[in-house]
């Protein structure tokens, strides 16, 4: 596990995107060209309601710097309401582990169209931005041994 | 004169016996007197003559909605998958329940777990119950031999010490916080309805935290949680936990790592409150019975406030409202989301 | 007719027939009528014009009312035509000729050359890249430019690039350019391409040639063309996409700064006979200037944009159209009712100034950054020509003629039309037609059904439950829209060390045809048993590798993909290195997630091939009787004693048709039909079961065994007696009338209708009111129509209209103008001064506000008639109950998706038509009955309809029955079993999407292959070594 006075600490972005539009997103990101920083992994779901508190928890116990969960917006879902039933897991989860003390920030929420691949770009220079600036994660990361 | 809590003792009692002489009710959840000062023990009468030994005092701190599933299905003859259900009425269980004990049926109610049908709920309008653990503090930790309760006293005893205590000075955090104490439903009610109490800071204590920096709240609740022993206490009182296999016991998956170290502690208080949110009543029960003296309730009173801002619920005041997760509102709040630059909600 | 009881064999006998149908444009109604056809047992020729399909809504932002991204809910549906094994699309292509009688028709359609192999472009873009020649871009209408090699748009189907012959500089002097060939990696350029002529034999053709925005430079006092911040909306449609001219970032043309007041100005080139010669109403353009007013008010970076909407009728007629103009008007969209004189320019900077009369004919001027065109629909040049190749006869307005009674066949017989081609309409009301197209287009094809359809045939499956992982990866460079960036050698390398791998490989072009053939021959020969693909996405490829799966004998499932082009080397094209270890890493938890994947059941139900039909009006009768002619028993259960609905209460269609007539052949053929079940005086006690196999209750004890079911119980009439409101001496005083009391006087040719000497018509009565808050739709056109009627009996009546907003959408303005051109006097008024009625000595008097004059106004009436609100049913909510579907809060059914499934109950196997949906008149029920019937054909044409294989699963052990899992399901697949009490899924039901999931507390539910351990494992895995 890096320290924060490791030089060329490089943030380890998770994100979760469904598939209908935000992982279309993410293509149309890749057909238009938009460059964005390459410190995201992305896995495919079928829908942000397939996202739940302890999938988000155990990114971070798994030593992710950061998070991001991408969904269709709101009327938008695949599946009708699958982000609207989300939306209120991610709300009462995002207040609660910043009343902890998680940095706002580890964990990110964003709904991008598949029609918005400079947002989804932006999205993730964002987070990235926002996670180099916190630094290396330390909260609620499993210490092996 | 007899204080509140002996003619309501008496009230229990005889309603009780009538319940199980009648045989309207097979068994009726309760509270014994316990054998230290200021303990009780939640007990199951089965007999008309077990009801003599109800008491009601300001200890009964434990949920009795904890018990009420288990005792239930107990009355049900055993079945392997595939049976059909019983047939023919089964029998009935009679419970006790305060404001938030009858919230907390209402949510097993909605959960499927107990039938509405088969429960006698007994309310009784709470008084706020008194926590042991601040009377021994009142008292300087020594060590207390009797305590007699009075409306709105309690006189403790021990060994060369005599103190009274103003009770409400001594009445635990989520009951002086309570605004519901009436019980939202019951078949029978004991005692005067206390009316909705006016409380000017319900959440307090989690504005309290909230206004702490970000590292202060961390070191806070890493500092807090460090002395938890994972003994589940906690858990095991709340009735809101009824899983069959809990997520700190399942290896598959394993969400969360069974040792005491940092991160496993705080997931599993993290995680715990979570699985309560929209449901959580506040009835207190987890904070009663931690051996530690872990303030876990401030989670769940985090989640209960965010769920009353955003979504306007509460746990468990209507059989006919959907629990907030499991319902949404096209414009719920979502200002949290990065992409969204108004906090109004989204239902664009 | 009563006598020739089953219509199916009237076409002939089985050989004569074509099992093939061909439709005419691609846009989302073409597109939907091939759908339907293709899935219900027919073949499909799909003939586009331009380079892919997609329509006038690939070009849109954002749809009304629900703002859904338009590519969104389009591309799934786009998609899924581009790779249907029964839809062969035909791009670049146009009907030249057709001959021949239904059943068997000869066309002969020309596909233009393309210029690029579309079996061998990978749509990497090279070629647009490097091409020197730039063009306008008509998809962004001209506002952006685009390469003389281009892709339609990003989402296009087919996703291929075509040369733009015109603008092709090596086609126009060969030699000269060629620059896409040499830099295009797989060979596709291919400059000799020809022409070529397709001869298809079809036994019925759909015409969905669509629409095109009206042009407004002829119109001088609109200023465009001369004032450059003038543009139309659909421009202004572009200006709003983030795929568009300025990625959405709505920037004005003049100087590209964002416009902090727009106003739109309506009617351009719609009811306006003078300048525009358009007489009609488009329909749709008071709502989607709402919208773009709300779209560019939430795009706005300030968010306080001033937006100003000029109108003469606000016609938000549709479903959920007036709550949104509500809410925009409560957010602080301006809505201005004026008439436009004149856009003028305004100071230095490119300002416009808009002149215009307001109601009381005061002229007014106000100054906008930019002005919106909301321009009218018209009929295009190319689909006048195609109507005359087709033999179809059009109306004056240039629109394909149809019959209000056969709402989508036209003037030739098997030749049927949907969309935007037969009158303007929007989205809903053009894929409901389709699907009607679709019904009437297979309907006469019945006996043909799978005769010209293709099925695949797969190898037997090996079971590899008893061996270990042997994973093959196939590592593509993609030319080298992979390679130039992922040092794609090492990546291989590096796929042969992860655990489980038993063969990595390095391919030029995975995609391409002899890849695949080999990838199939290295699975037999090397006996893999999984299989990785790291290249594109699996959004587009995945089906096909899947497919290869398949053809080798492995369960599709047992496949993954790592997307290491669209999401890795595009995105990181100057971090090679950062972007192979990426490619590294995605590739090790591809590899980790295919080990852990089980082969899966591809599913399937197996259908009881029968409907119900529940509610015998004219929309259950029409969904009936078009089921039944196909030879589907139908049971057709009607509550009262005798059918036949609201129509029997009506005198004629808006277009003069007698409503009677129709409607007895209509009851004789149901009563007649040897495929109906009749039953009447019964409802509906009780449903279980799902799509394929219902089992329903009547209250007469019978149980019905169904495939289907079709709700269509109408609504009921507002009653304006009891509500003080509405205190217009109705049932009280006997000259006031309902709109269908007066029909019923119209239908009894009642003499005494002649002598009256005055008429005054009150619209909108317990519509468009806040209990009520929706348009009941039809009233406008019915009460204009009955004005007119009472003209043709005494043209000396007078007649007054106190209206709100006039609402003859369509071509139904005519009877508008034609209305006014008789004398009728209409007076509007507004909910704050409602009119007043009164009686004295039984003589009614009606007391107005008249705006314009600004004065009282003081009729005496013979006859006061009140245009009441149509009102959903209260008992619909037991159905509802039954079937598990949804209702709005205004108490109408709701449907799957307001825009693309406007017949669908998201539930599957249940549809809705007619009134029980929204208020429409006679045309648009009878459309939707038979979209209805085509959606409901599709289940019942088959055997066995395929259902969802990653499904949710529950393990009964760990569940507590709380049913959480219930409540978030959108589909009703899980429910609580009464005998275990824990949750079950209905498998059929199941869509994978995982709501369930993620809301269980216990861990008792999963998604199969996408179960919380397999994404733990995907967690570590990304972060070891990373």
């Amino acid at each position: 596990m890096g320290t924060t006075s490791e030089k060329n600490w490089e943030p380890k972005i998770v994100a979760f995107l469904c598939n209908w539009c935000s992982y279309a997103g993410a293509d149309l990101a890749g057909v238009s060209r938009f460059q964005y920083p390459p410190n995201i992994r992305i896995i495919r779901l079928p829908c942000s309601g397939r996202v739940s508190a302890n999938m988000i928890l155990d990114a971070l116990r798994s030593g992710a710097d950061g998070v991001l969960v991408s969904g269709c917006h709101p009327g938008d879902c695949h599946y009708i309401s699958g982000n609207l039933f989300a939306r209120r897991r991610f709300a009462l989860l995002n207040n609660l582990l910043e009343f902890v003390g998680i940095e706002p920030g580890r964990v990110n929420f964003s709904w991008v169209s598949a029609s918005e691949g400079e947002q989804f770009a932006e999205v993730v220079k964002e987070v990235t931005d926002k996670v180099k600036k916190l630094g290396p994660s330390t909260r609620l990361v499993k210490r092996i041994g | 004169m007899s204080t509140v809590n002996e003619k309501i003792t008496e009230k229990i009692r005889s309603e009780a016996q009538r319940l199980l002489s009648t045989g309207e009710v097979a068994a009726f959840i309760g509270y014994e007197a316990g054998s230290l000062p200021m303990s009780v023990r939640p007990f199951v009468a089965r007999k008309q003559e077990d009801a003599s030994r109800l008491v009601w005092n300001s200890f009964c701190v434990l949920n009795l909605a904890n018990y009420l599933p288990a005792l239930l299905k107990s009355f049900e003859p055993p079945r392997r998958p595939g049976d059909p259900p019983p047939e023919g009425p089964l029998p009935k269980v009679g419970i006790l329940a305060t404001g938030c004990w009858s919230r907390n049926i209402v949510v097993q109610i909605k959960e499927n777990q107990v039938d509405r049908d088969r429960v006698v709920i007994v309310g009784v309008p709470s008084r706020g119950m008194v926590s042991a653990r601040k009377v021994k503090e009142a008292v300087g930790e020594r060590d207390i031999q009797t305590c007699i309760e009075e409306d709105h006293s309690l006189k403790i005893c021990g060994e060369g010490f005599e103190q009274e205590l103003n009770r409400w000075d001594v009445v635990r955090d989520n009951c002086k916080t309570c605004v519901h104490p009436d019980p939202v439903i019951y078949d029978i009610l004991i005692g005067d309805p206390a009316g909705e109490r006016q409380v000017q800071d319900r959440f307090a204590q989690v504005d309290e935290i909230e206004h702490k920096s970000l590292e202060e709240r961390w070191n806070w609740f890493a500092d807090s949680f460090s002395s938890c022993v994972r003994c589940y206490a906690c858990r095991n009182a709340c009735p809101l936990c009824y899983c069959p296999t809990c997520f700190v016991d399942d290896s598959r998956p394993q969400w969360v790592g069974k040792s005491t170290e940092q991160t496993d502690t705080m997931l599993f208080h993290i995680l715990r409150a979570y699985h309560c949110a929209g449901r959580c009543t506040d009835c207190g029960s987890c904070e009663s019975v931690c051996p530690v003296g872990i303030p876990m309730r401030l989670l769940t009173k985090k989640l209960n406030k965010d769920v009353l801002e955003m979504y306007g619920s509460e746990a468990g005041m209507s059989l006919d409202e959907p629990l907030p997760l499991t319902t949404y509102n096209p414009a719920d709040p979502q200002g949290f989301v990065l992409t969204e630059k108004s906090e109004k909600g989204g239902d664009r | 007719m009563s006598n020739k009881k089953n219509q199916q064999g009237n076409t002939g006998a089985l050989s004569e027939v074509s099992g093939s149908v061909l439709v005419v444009g691609g846009g989302i109604a073409g597109v939907q009528a091939a759908l339907d056809l293709a899935d219900s047992g027919f073949y499909v020729h799909l003939v586009e014009k331009s380079a892919a399909i997609g329509g006038g809504m690939s070009q849109l932002d954002k749809t009304f009312p629900t703002n859904d991204c338009s590519a969104c809910i389009l591309s799934p549906k786009l998609v899924e035509c581009g790779r249907h094994l029964n839809i062969n699309l035909l791009t670049l292509s146009e009907l030249v000729s057709l001959e021949g009688e239904p059943g068997s028709f000869k066309a002969v359609v020309k596909q233009n050359p393309r210029y690029v192999d579309p079996e061998k472009c990978i749509a990497c873009g090279t070629c647009a890249e490097k091409c020197p020649k730039k063009v306008v871009n008509e998809f962004d209408m001209g506002l952006g430019k685009r390469k003389a090699i281009y892709l339609k748009y990003p989402q296009a189907v087919p996703l291929k690039y075509a040369i733009d012959a015109q603008h092709c500089i090596w086609l126009n002097k060969p030699g000269r350019c060629g620059m896409c060939e040499k830099v295009c990696p797989s060979k596709a350029i291919n400059f000799d391409d020809k022409p070529t002529e397709h001869m298809l034999e079809i036994g019925s053709v759909i015409m969905a040639p669509g629409f095109k925005p009206f042009d407004p430079s002829r119109l001088d006092y609109t200023g465009y063309g001369r004032l450059p911040n003038v543009v139309t909306s659909m421009e202004f449609e572009r200006l709003l996409s983030p795929s568009g001219p300025c990625m959405g970032h709505m920037e004005r043309p003049s100087d590209g700064k964002e416009p902090k007041k727009i106003a739109w100005l309506q009617c351009v080139g719609s009811r306006d006979i003078n300048r525009a010669c358009h007489g009609y109403c488009s329909s749709v353009c008071c709502m989607y200037a709402i919208k773009q007013a709300v779209i560019a008010r939430e795009h706005s970076e300030s968010g306080d944009l001033d937006a100003s909407i000029f109108f003469m009728d606000m016609r938000t007629h549709g479903k959920e159209f007036e709550e949104y103009y509500n809410r925009a008007a409560s957010e602080g969209v301006k809505f201005h009712r004026a008439r436009i004189h004149s856009v003028l320019p305004s100071g230095e900077n490119d300002n416009l100034r808009v002149r215009y009369a307001g109601e009381d004919g005061e002229i007014r001027y106000e100054d906008f950054d930019l002005v919106v065109l909301s321009v009218g629909l018209e009929m295009p040049q190319q689909a006048i020509e195609l109507a005359a190749k087709a033999g179809v006869s059009l109306d004056a307005d240039k629109f394909i003629v149809t019959d209000p009674f056969k709402p989508v066949s036209t003037s030739r017989n098997g030749v049927f039309v949907c969309g935007a081609a037969a009158e303007p309409k929007d989205i809903p009301q053009s894929v409901m037609e389709a699907s009607a197209a679709a019904l009437e287009a297979g309907r006469i094809l019945a006996p043909a059904r799978w005769k010209d359809t293709k099925k695949k045939e797969y190898p037997p499956e090996k079971n590899v439950y008893s061996e270990p992982p042997r994973i093959g990866v196939f590592v593509c460079s993609c030319g080298i829209n992979i390679a130039s960036v992922v040092d794609v050698e090492a990546v291989t390398e590096y796929a042969k060390t992860l655990p489980g791998v038993v063969l990595a490989q390095n391919n030029l072009f995975t995609c391409s045809q002899d890849t695949i053939d080999q990838m199939e021959e290295t699975i037999r020969k090397e006996g893999l048993n999984r299989v990785v693909v790291a290249s594109c996405t699996p959004r587009t490829h995945e089906p096909l590798f899947q497919e290869t799966l398949r053809n080798a004998g492995i369960n599709k499932y047992l496949f993954e993909m790592a997307n290491i082009r669209d999401q890795d080397s595009w995105v990181h094209q100057n971090e090679p290195e950062a972007a192979t270890e990426k490619a590294k890493d995605l590739i090790r938890v591809a590899v980790a997630k295919v080990r852990g994947d089980a082969p899966l059941p591809y599913n399937s139900v197996k259908v009881t091939k029968s409907a119900l039909v529940i509610g015998a009006g004219v929309a259950g009768m029409t969904a009936a009787v078009s089921l039944a002619d196909q030879g589907f028993p139908v049971t057709l259960v009607e509550r009262k004693d005798d059918i036949g609905g609201h129509a029997r209460k009506f005198y004629r269609t808006w277009q003069g048709n007698p409503v009677q007539d129709y409607l007895a052949s209509l009851v004789d053929t149901v009563k007649s039909h040897e495929n109906i079940d009749l039953k009447c005086g019964v409802s509906v006690k009780g449903v279980s079961g799902s799509v394929g196999n219902f089992t329903t209750v009547l209250t007469d004890g019978t149980e019905l065994k169904h495939g289907v079911s079709i709700i269509a119980v109408g609504a009921g009439s507002f009653k304006p007696d009891s509500d003080s409101r509405w205190n217009y001496l109705y049932g009280k005083n006997p000259n006031v009338h309902t709109l269908l009391e007066l029909d019923q006087k119209f239908i009894a040719e009642d003499s005494s209708l002649s002598g009256i000497n005055q008429t005054v018509f009150i619209h909108c009565v317990g519509s468009r009111v806040p209990e009520r808050p929706y348009c009941s739709r039809v009233c406008c056109t019915h009460a204009i129509d009955q004005a007119l009627k009472l003209k043709e009996l005494n043209p000396d009546m007078d007649i007054f209209m106190l209206y709100r907003d006039i609402r003859t959408y369509g071509q139904r303005e005519r009877l508008y103008q034609e209305a006014r051109a008789k004398g009728i006097i209409f007076i509007r008024y507004d909910l704050e001064n409602l009119p007043a009625v009164t009686e004295e000595g039984g003589n009614i008097k009606v007391t107005v506000k008249d705006p314009i004059i600004d004065a009282e106004v003081e009729l005496n009436p013979d006859m006061l008639v009140l245009a009441t609100a149509v009102r959903p049913k209260v008992d619909v909510h037991d159905l509802a109950k039954f079937f598990k579907c949804s209702i709005r809060a205004d108490g109408f059914l709701m449907e799957a998706h307001m825009k693309l499934r406007p017949v669908d109950f998201a539930t599957d196997g249940i549809f809705l038509a007619g009134l029980c949906h929204y208020p429409k008149p006679m045309d648009e029920t009878i459309a939707q009955a038979q979209a209805a019937a085509s959606r409901a054909s599709i289940v019942l044409s088959q055997d066995e309809i395929p259902a969802e294989s990653i499904t949710a699963q529950v393990d009964p052990r760990k569940c507590t029955g709380c049913a959480v899992c219930t409540e978030v399901c959108a589909y009703n697949a899980v429910s609580i079993d009464e005998a275990t009490e824990k949750a079950v899924v209905n498998e059929a039901m199941c869509k994978g999407c995982g709501a369930c999931v993620a809301g269980c507390r216990s861990d008792a539910i999963t998604l199969k292959n996408m179960g919380n351990e397999q994404i733990m494992a995907e967690l570590e895995t990304i972060m070891d070594n990373w």
